[in-house]
């Protein structure tokens, strides 16, 4: 492949259209027509001379550049008529591309002097891969070729099959993160990465550490910090090694999954009607609109005030925030989608719920999945400031406490804690969506090649 | 567009203003619900809610807010106090300071990550990983930081519009067509041309969504950090704090009324900066007005 | 070229699928301004006819177009299919239904379905065939169709044109009596178009459908139809109407022959004026 990829001018302009000439080969993309040019040997025969008989083993295929071959397809192929005079611009010898014929079926014979390009099967297949959308179109071409005029039912279903080198999605979805992984270790990004994180935790510990500047030296130290992380017998009460540590992250986790969950139910479905029927919008919309300007934490005493129970009210507020931003975007998503969809539904027969379910929901996905994005974004977000102005354990409340109390490192050690937690949750979200729409998936991961 | 037929635009109007009142009306009803059904006669009703957890006293969760009557009612007090009009001024005050801010910071760090790429290399992993900490998890660091208190609120409110303004500019100006760069240079376009009438053009519409985004949630920070803080500044004496100090000390001195007379200022607000953004918005980026 | 290699599969005939466009008018009327968009519209297509529908962009042909495929009303006049009346002035919109199925100028594949799964959507919704039977048939008509091997690939895995083939491939899933196809290859190459256009009438050929075909490219409309409707601009009515004597099946060897041009030369002035007239109106694309 490299090889050939190297050697790979541009053949000459003639050459290449004979090429697009044939049945096959028309409407390739020039890049891919340069390479398939590229494998064809010609060869020229005379005039009676036999180029293949059958039973003979099939290598290649032929495209005929100039003279006449009579080409005469064996009975059990079946075809409707065996006999076919072969002239210029015609392909033959397509057996070499079928999975189960790796022979020939046909007796080919000169009728006049001929020339001939052969081009290699397997490496045909091959070039092919290197563009799968384009092989995909080739190979259809090949099947209505010979169904239409070798008249050969069937055989069509047997060509052999384009496969994809790097595909998103399957099993090769592994290869395709091991890929990008090299590529990216290959580029100059990670080691501006490590430039870019020293340059930011050196300046932390010289600031406050070392050079002890004004309004620095008050802050908690990077080394203190990860001392104190780590430490089995913590100053503070807090590290690593000590259960209370977990349970903060355990209560915020399942603070935030409650209010996550019910506010994905309730937002996709609000949202769903409010983009699917045009009179729930007009009348629910406003209310909507009315009361979503309101910051969510402004809620936080009305909230107090409404549930009893403080941990109701801070799943409360957390759900408020995130329900808003699944609801608007889900609606969005509704209102997105292409109209012809819905009409072309319609025409295969589809009902009202059918519609609804095979093309509202699957085509809002892409919106509702971005709503459940910023979802989880807000949703944190809003869990940090009710657990800082009321409740008991969870992260917020670390960080609050660990103020008041002056154990400075610790509140650093909730903050980070807080971002990773918020980074993973997120990043769960999103691989839920990949797994869910690899419609989406695949097709940009074809667009990125 | 579903229908073919153009929908009356007054029915749009009825319907919202009808749904606006049957909202009003059910809160009204919810929360004045304690003094219009003898309790007494409901005691299954109650010792259920009862045993469910709630308060005894009224219908749960709506049975608490005030009557919007009396948020009216309230709202008229609150009206003439010279102190809540210092709340808005301070919270507006603090809105604008922190997203001008973000601003200023925000786009020129945003378009340099877009511009080169030993910047973007250099400082957004870094970014990346500073961004997933809610801003309000800053508050402690910041006011151990930061001077005075205002300064500390200030820079967390900066912190809540300046991720959401990079990342914009970021993707806005990698977005850009790569056509438009390659037509410039055919035309002979300088480095300097490029960023100037390219770039910064093509970024536009992306900064403005960033923008109003991140107005959205400059309210939110502010209002928090208010809460968190107790109040902030000692410049406004004791109401000066802030809407959002208004609506604190409103819920501990129990005058809840006051609680909603402060979200609902907070949403008009809100309401009035995001529409003033967007007006703006309108205005930089006349060529998307014909979509 | 390989079409007229085959006189034993010579063009099967069908009884159903007469439609019959009487006197429609449709008027839009959408802030008050009323604009003609179709204007006393008479048009016959007889059972199994490929009836091409030329005209510059936005003159109003897409208007019939969904009139009959039941996603617009019709202000007066009616339209019959078989016979019987699909809309009328008393029942302004037809329903949608499964006998005229719309193959849209954008392409409507469902994205988030596999190729298969549209194919077998059809059959499926309605109820017709169970899931299993639905996805046999659908894999033995995309083999037939030449599209083995994308199945189990998205549409927006595989090439336009193919994307194309998939989707008049599904909508003959569904034995429909009149395929409406809006523009489908406005936006292929010209090398694309061609064998689409082969693939198309073999198509064709095998099942014996009506086929009411938007386009604005007469040579496309001579090469495939049986009748050419040629229409002026906003309002929407036939200006001329060619009957294509070139006799079926056709290939591509018909471009080159004589009468083809002759049909061209006839009918290019009708056409050119009334894309003049329409650019001179302004009429936005689409």
């Amino acid at each position: 492949m490299t090889q050939q990829d190297l050697e790979a001018g541009v053949p000459h302009a003639d050459v290449l259209e004979i090429y697009r000439r044939t049945v096959p080969f028309q409407a390739v993309p020039e890049i891919l027509l340069g390479k398939i040019a590229h494998l064809g040997n010609s060869a020229f025969y005379a005039a009676g001379e036999i180029i293949y008989k059958t039973g003979d083993d099939a290598n290649d295929i032929c495209i005929i550049v100039s003279g006449r071959v009579e080409h005469e397809l064996e009975p059990q192929a079946q075809a409707r008529r065996p006999l076919k005079v072969l002239e210029a611009g015609d392909v033959f010898g397509w057996a070499a591309l079928l999975s189960k014929y790796p022979r020939r079926l046909a007796k080919a014979i000169c009728t006049e002097q001929a020339e001939v390009i052969r081009i290699n099967g397997e490496k045909l297949l091959r070039v092919l891969e290197t563009d799968p959308a384009a092989g995909d179109h080739v190979m259809s071409q090949f099947a209505t070729m010979i169904a239409r005029d070798y008249t050969v039912p069937g055989l069509g279903a047997m060509l052999r099959k384009i496969h994809r080198r790097i595909h998103a999605g399957d099993v090769q979805g592994m290869n395709l993160t091991l890929y990008r992984y090299q590529q990216w270790l290959k580029s100059p990004r990670p080691y501006l990465m490590v430039v870019g994180f020293t340059l930011f935790v050196g300046f932390w510990y010289l600031a406050v550490e070392v050079w002890k500047l004004p309004r620095f030296r008050d802050m908690p130290g990077i080394t203190a910090v990860v001392k104190e992380w780590l430490n089995p017998d913590p100053a503070y009460g807090l590290s690593i090694y000590t259960p209370e540590y977990y349970k903060h992250i355990g209560v915020s986790i399942w603070r935030v999954t409650q209010a996550f969950f019910l506010a994905t139910v309730l937002g996709v479905s609000v949202g769903l009607m409010l983009g699917w029927s045009k009179k729930f919008k007009e009348y629910v919309f406003p209310v909507f609109e009315t009361l979503r300007p309101i910051p969510i934490l402004a809620w936080v005493p009305l909230a107090i005030v409404m549930f009893v129970a403080t941990e109701s009210a801070v799943i409360y507020l957390t759900f408020l925030a995130s329900f808003f931003a699944t609801a608007l975007n889900t609606m969005l998503g509704v209102e997105s989608i292409d109209e012809s969809y819905v009409r072309a539904a319609c025409c295969l027969g589809a009902k009202r719920a059918q519609v609804f379910r095979h093309v509202i929901v699957p085509g809002a996905l892409p919106f509702i999945f971005t709503g459940l994005q910023i979802s989880v974004g807000v949703s944190w977000f809003s869990l940090v400031a009710a657990e800082m102005v009321s409740g008991q354990y969870g992260l917020g409340y670390v960080i609050n406490t660990s103020y008041t109390m002056v154990r400075y490192p610790t509140i650093v050690i909730g903050m980070i804690t807080l971002g990773f937690v918020g980074y993973i949750t997120s990043a769960m979200v999103r691989a839920m969506g990949d797994h869910l729409m690899k419609w989406r998936t695949r097709e940009l991961a074809l667009g990125a090649q | 567009m579903r229908n073919g037929k153009p929908p009356l635009i007054d029915s749009i109007y009825w319907r919202g203003a009808i749904a606006i009142v049957v909202f009003l009306l059910l809160w009204e009803m919810g929360s004045l619900s304690k003094v219009w059904i003898k309790w007494e006669s409901f005691e299954w009703l109650r010792n259920t809610l009862t045993a469910m957890g709630f308060k005894p006293a009224y219908l749960p969760w709506v049975g608490a807010i005030p009557a919007p009557t009396e948020v009216l009612h309230a709202w008229q007090g609150v009206i003439r106090d010279p102190g809540y009009w210092q709340s808005w001024y301070m919270s507006l005050f603090r809105v604008m300071a922190g997203f001008i801010a973000a601003m200023l910071i925000g786009i020129p760090f945003g378009l340099l990550l877009a511009v080169s790429r030993t910047a973007h290399g250099v400082g957004f992993p870094v970014f990346e990983v500073l961004r997933p900490i809610p801003p309000l998890a800053w508050v402690p660091a910041s006011i151990i930081f930061w001077p005075t208190q205002e300064m500390s609120i200030a820079f967390v409110t900066f912190l809540g519009a300046f991720y959401t303004i990079v990342i914009n500019v970021v993707g806005g100006a990698r977005a850009i067509d790569l056509r438009y760069f390659q037509a410039a240079r055919s035309m002979g376009s300088s480095q300097r041309d490029i960023f100037w009438r390219i770039i910064l053009p093509g970024t536009l519409p992306s900064i403005m969504v960033g923008s109003a985004v991140g107005m959205g949630i400059t309210w939110e920070v502010v209002v928090a950090a208010e809460m968190i803080s107790g109040g902030g500044s000692q410049i406004g004496g004791t109401s000066g704090g802030g809407l959002g100090f208004f609506i604190w000390n409103s819920y501990v001195g129990g005058s809840y009324e006051q609680i909603v007379v402060g979200m609902i200022s907070i949403g008009i607000a809100g309401f009035l900066s995001s529409e003033l953004l967007r007006w703006l918005g309108h205005r930089v980026t006349p060529w998307l007005r014909l979509r | 070229m390989a079409a007229a290699m085959q006189p034993e599969a010579a063009v099967s005939t069908t009884t159903r699928g007469a439609i019959s466009i009487q006197d429609v008018v449709k008027i839009y009327d959408p802030h008050g301004a009323a604009v003609m968009a179709v204007d006393h519209c008479s048009l016959e297509i007889s059972a199994g006819e490929i009836c091409m529908v030329v005209g510059p962009s936005g003159c109003g042909k897409t208007t019939l177009l969904n009139a009959i495929a039941g996603f617009h009303e019709i202000t007066s006049g009616r339209i019959l299919l078989d016979g019987e009346v699909l809309c009328s002035t008393e029942k302004p919109k037809a329903e949608p239904g499964s006998d005229r199925i719309v193959v849209f100028q954008s392409g409507a594949l469902f994205p988030w379905k596999t190729n298969l799964e549209n194919v077998a959507f059809g059959p499926l919704v309605q109820g017709t065939l169970s899931r299993a039977e639905a996805t046999e048939k659908a894999l033995d008509v995309m083999a037939d169709a030449g599209l083995s091997g994308v199945e189990h690939n998205f549409p927006g895995e595989i090439s336009s044109g193919m994307r194309r083939r998939v989707e008049i491939v599904r909508a003959l899933m569904n034995n429909p009596k009149v395929l409406l196809l809006d523009e489908p290859y406005r936006a292929l190459d010209s090398l694309t178009k061609s064998v689409m256009h082969e693939a198309l009438l073999e198509i064709y050929y095998k099942n014996k459908v009506t086929i009411f075909f938007i386009t604005h490219d007469l040579e496309e409309a001579i090469f495939l139809g049986h009748k050419v409707a040629i229409m002026t601009t906003r309002p929407c009515r036939p200006k001329k109407i060619l009957t294509v004597d070139i006799p079926h099946p056709r290939d591509y060897s018909v471009l080159t022959s004589r009468r083809f041009r002759e049909l061209m030369e006839e009918t290019n002035e009708a056409v050119h004026e009334e894309a003049i007239k329409a650019f001179a109106a302004g009429e936005k694309e689409g």
